[in-house]
């Protein structure tokens, strides 16, 4: 299962919430899509999930256009809004019971399929509850159930883990995990930038819907190697003068004190930051720690986007 | 063809299979679950009860013997029956239909695998389940009238068959309206509106039943002009809510689909029935006058879906495009029927041309073929011609305009257009000669070329002629303006080049 996203925009009136965006993913993937608010993540989703049309450029699912095609698209695509589901008087089996007949599971297979998902993703347990009296997690995990009841083979999941609690965000965590095992492609948008370094393959960064970033997680981050940061630790109050030091020191560029240490941005590779620690000590700096951190993907994020929005 | 007959045999074959529309089994688990419905169920389940024992306690004080006591118990139990069935569960279905479409954030349910028509007919269904309920509720009260004098079965049949049709054409259109892409504020003022103008239907409903009661429906039913003109009305009556029907599918198709070739061809269907049927109708009664009927309702069908076409875009989509057949001979009728402005235009015009021809050839037989009916010749044709022509003047005129200067807005603007037009130049003009006239409104009534209204509150007949010229030659200018835009879509509506198709592993 291959999902191709080629030259895709989307105008609201004057608005370009997408402007001209391609990249592609494809089975046992897991796919960040991250941007600040209004960089048009939630469009380019919607358009995937075949609730928008795009003003030009088209989404192949397997070679099935989402704008030709899109109750042919729609059956493999299972779609988790950013929005929970609000629906009135409907317990959670009914509800998982509602989208399967509506995707054409009959007789036991459907109850076979509704039960094997409330069972995936823990609700067996509030299986006879209200949706509208559920937790926001809880809720959040019906919506999936409700996205996987038909077995797609492509998840596209809009901001699933906002508003849940560090245990919530672990177990969801863990199913995405599972259903990548699974073979299921699947395209995340997140703000938590650190679960989705753990969770991803690969990764789109889109900021006023353009693309800024992509590739596969080591080859993004590989990109922002050349931005790695040190920090020093001193001993005594030598902090002043080693500040002054390392600024006429070449490929060393924002120096300054956080927190009684010295942290600068080195754009050069791991030698020139042995140089420089040997210098230091030949110096007398008497320096008890020197690290380095490579960049992740919130400092790649924060060094590609500018805030903008649209 | 073939493989249509295939899918339905294997559909018939495989009847074991057969299951519910699966959205009127999650509606109707809703409305099980729902305090409204229940509540509102209970209700009128006291009213009944307190109804019957009011009555029952206040004959009993009574000597004489009531011979009307069961049409008149029946006569407030329909009242009740319509009064909660009516306002009650089309509101219920609107606001339900309404809260899963909002506008930023449609529910999911409509871009699931189900089709348009599957979800429009499981809210129907729905609400005629929710009608029967309410109807089988009040069945017991109504059986009891029954035992006591002044009421015939056949009678209570009648009007209760009736009413459910009522309820069922009241639930559709809730649906329609609820489908509609307005914003909240606006479908709640609809659903207001709606709500208060149930009233009106209400009143005149009981009160025709409880006439009905007392002539006693059961000696007409032995006479065949009874079920002819009931069929008459049944048929007209579904025929309104078919449209409805097609128009609220139509509506939550996405905007990719061919949403106009099914509205279309369902509204040139009932066109040829509803004549038919009226040809019918001048047959059986002898007078051509009846041919009217059917003239009026597509004369006015028809303006609505002229503002509706000029609103289509001029763009096809992919999904469209790809299903445009590929010999001319297909072509033709699908460039009228499916989506776009310049085909509906077609449609429109060869609607009305025929409808007008079909009418003129019936009046030319009035006096010949048909005894000679004296208000039949004096209809005037140039109404139909000026009000025709003026229409369509004014549609092609907004469709320049917005292709002209307003590219850049949705083409719903140019329906827009048409009627900020016809209404602008029915209006100052009006209002200005208000003043001159010192305040009198007379001068309405004198000639106004262009105004589409004009044409039927003319003082001197005369002046229809001159609108009827005026038009005509408004709309060709409008038409040679618009020649190149027309040939430039008639040109462009052609399939795409052919490729494999896709195949889903």
């Amino acid at each position: 299962m291959n999902v191709q996203v080629k030259n895709l925009r989307k105008e609201f009136g004057k608005t370009v919430a997408v402007d001209n965006i391609s990249f592609s993913f494809g089975s046992g993937n897991v796919f960040g899509f991250v941007g600040p608010n209004g960089a048009g993540k939630t469009t380019t989703m919607r358009i995937i999930a075949t609730l928008e049309e795009p003003t030009q450029g088209d989404v192949l699912i397997n070679g099935v256009s989402v704008c030709e095609e899109p109750e042919l698209a729609r059956r493999t695509v299972g779609y988790v809004p950013d929005t929970l589901p609000a629906h009135a008087d409907i317990t959670v089996h009914e509800y998982l019971d509602f989208y399967a007949r509506a995707y054409g599971l009959r007789g036991k297979k459907r109850a076979q399929a509704v039960g094997a998902i409330e069972e995936f993703t823990n609700v067996t347990g509030i299986r006879e509850k209200n949706i509208k009296a559920l937790s926001k997690g809880m809720k959040q995990r019906v919506s999936l159930g409700r996205a996987l009841v038909y077995d797609p083979d492509v998840l596209i999941l809009d901001e699933p883990a906002a508003g849940l609690d560090p245990r919530a965000r672990v177990e969801l965590r863990e199913l995405l995990m599972l259903l990548a095992e699974r073979k299921k492609a699947i395209l995340i948008s997140s703000h938590i930038l650190t679960e989705l370094t753990e969770i991803c393959n690969g990764v789109v960064i889109i900021e006023r819907g353009k693309i800024l970033e992509t590739g596969t997680i080591d080859e993004v981050l590989k990109k922002g190697a050349s931005r790695r940061t040190v920090a020093i630790r001193l001993l005594d109050g030598q902090t002043p003068q080693l500040l002054k030091e390392l600024l006429q020191t070449p490929h060393v560029a924002n120096a300054r004190i956080v927190a009684g240490e010295i942290h600068f941005e080195l754009s050069a590779d791991e030698s020139a930051a042995c140089e420089i620690l040997g210098e230091l000590i030949a110096k007398k700096f008497k320096i008890i720690e020197f690290r380095q951190t490579k960049a992740n993907l919130e400092d790649i994020f924060m060094t590609v986007t500018k805030g903008g929005v649209q | 063809m073939t493989t249509a007959f295939i899918r339905l045999k294997s559909h018939f074959a495989n009847w074991r299979d057969w299951e519910l529309n699966p959205v009127v089994v999650k509606e109707l688990r809703q409305a099980v679950r729902s305090w409204t419905v229940t509540g509102v169920l209970l209700l009128f389940l006291t009213v009944l009860f307190i109804a019957s024992v009011g009555f029952l306690v206040s004959q009993s004080f009574e000597g004489d013997v009531n011979e009307e006591l069961g049409s008149t118990m029946f006569g407030t139990f329909v009242t009740i029956l319509a009064g909660a069935s009516i306002l009650f569960i089309p509101l219920y279905l609107g606001i339900r239909i309404s809260a899963e479409r909002q506008e930023s954030n449609p529910d999911l349910l409509y871009v699931s695998t189900l089709t348009p028509g599957q979800i429009i007919r499981g809210k129907f269904l729905c609400g005629a389940y929710i009608t029967v309920l309410f109807f089988s509720a009040c069945m017991p009260f109504m059986a009891f009238t029954n035992l006591l004098r002044g009421v015939d079965l056949p009678s209570v049949f009648f009007i209760l068959f009736v009413l459910f049709l009522v309820v069922c054409s009241l639930n559709q259109a809730a649906i329609f309206l609820a489908c509609l892409p307005l914003s909240r504020p606006f479908k709640n003022l609809i659903a207001l509106y709606g709500f208060f103008q149930s009233f009106w239907i209400i009143v005149p409903l009981v009160f025709g039943a409880i006439t009905m009661m007392h002539s006693g429906i059961g000696t007409m039913m032995a006479e065949r002009n009874f079920w002819i003109g009931t069929a008459t009305v049944v048929g007209a009556g579904l025929a309104v809510v078919g449209l409805l029907y097609a128009l609220s599918v139509a509506l939550i198709s996405p905007p990719s689909a061919n949403r106009a070739l099914p509205l279309r061809l369902y509204i040139t269907i009932v066109w040829v029935l509803g004549g038919l049927l009226s040809l019918g109708w001048v047959w059986w009664i002898k007078d051509v006058r009846l041919m009217f009927v059917w003239t009026y309702l597509t004369f006015a069908l028809m303006l609505f879906a002229l503002l509706l076409t000029v609103s289509n875009s001029d763009h096809l989509s992919r999904r469209v495009s790809r299903r445009i057949p590929r010999s001319w001979a297909g072509r033709i009728p699908a460039f009228i029927l499916f989506n776009g402005a310049a085909g509906g235009l077609v449609w429109v015009a060869l609607i009305l041309a025929l409808t007008y021809g079909v009418t003129r050839g019936v009046l030319a037989l009035d006096g010949t073929w048909f005894p000679k009916t004296s208000s039949a010749a004096a209809e005037d044709r140039h109404w139909f011609v000026a009000t025709t022509g003026y229409a369509f003047a004014y549609a092609l005129t907004a469709l320049f305009i917005h292709r002209k200067f307003l590219p850049k807005y949705a083409p719903k603007i140019a329906g827009l257009l048409t009627v900020l037009l016809m209404g602008v130049w029915a209006i100052l003009p009006s209002i200005v000669l208000f003043f001159l006239n010192q305040l009198s409104w007379k001068a309405v009534e004198g000639l106004q070329l262009g105004n589409i209204f004009n044409v039927f509150y003319l003082r001197d007949d005369e002046h229809r002629y001159y609108h009827t010229w005026f038009a005509l030659v408004w709309l060709a200018v409008m038409i040679l303006i618009n020649a190149k835009w027309f040939w430039t879509q008639v040109k462009h509506f052609r399939p795409p080049p052919l490729h494999e198709p896709p195949v889903l592993e």
